[in-house]
């Protein structure tokens, strides 16, 4: 899933989505590395416009302590 | 003018529902004259420790309201001693897809809340 790095399409446009959804963590971490990082664009295949989204709604579920800002620390 | 904001609390999770609703009220007081959309998500685990607590009762409002009574009632959430965390959000264009109803409470019950 993260190593499709020739994917030329947003998986979010595909999937018919204007607007990504903060409160959507399982969605979100899907875009996560194995660390809690943000993908980059170049492995996650999205869209400018999408991945600016993405940036914004994995911050925001980051201080609703829907995603973790570090996964596997202290857990 | 009026804009459409949403707002994300998380409760204490010793708190009940009643006492819940009871501090949602009174912030909706500040509001005068908007219907909150009020949604309960329940308890759920937390990604990480907040104040030392693991677990947190979630609740999504929606309402449009006024720029100008926001200060307001954002000062009263803060200093409500019940909310753990909130996160006001304005929304712009087209509302978000509401919560589907397995997104909900189902990662979440935890394993070790028994109140």
């Amino acid at each position: 899933m993260i190593m499709r790095s020739r994917n030329k399409t947003c998986p979010v446009c595909e999937a018919g989505v204007r607007v990504l959804d903060y409160k959507d963590e399982r969605a979100l971490g899907r875009f996560l590395t194995d660390r809690g990082k943000i993908l980059p664009s170049r492995l996650s295949g999205m869209c400018a416009r999408h991945q600016r989204q993405l940036a914004t709604a994995i911050k925001r579920a980051r201080q609703l302590c829907l995603l973790p800002y570090i996964k596997g620390y202290g857990a | 003018m009026t804009r459409h904001y949403e707002v994300v609390y998380i409760f204490d999770s010793a708190l009940d529902e009643a006492a819940v609703n009871e501090r949602l009220a009174r912030f909706h007081t500040l509001l005068p004259g908007t219907t909150p959309n009020v949604n309960h998500w329940g308890k759920r685990t937390l990604a990480y420790a907040l104040k030392r607590h693991e677990t947190g009762y979630y609740v999504v409002t929606q309402f449009e309201a006024e720029p100008t009574a926001l200060p307001e009632f954002e000062r009263a959430v803060k200093l409500e001693e019940g909310v753990l965390r909130h996160l006001t959000v304005q929304l712009e264009g087209e509302m978000p897809a509401p919560i589907p109803a397995e997104a909900a409470p189902v990662a979440a019950v935890a394993e070790e809340d028994d109140e």
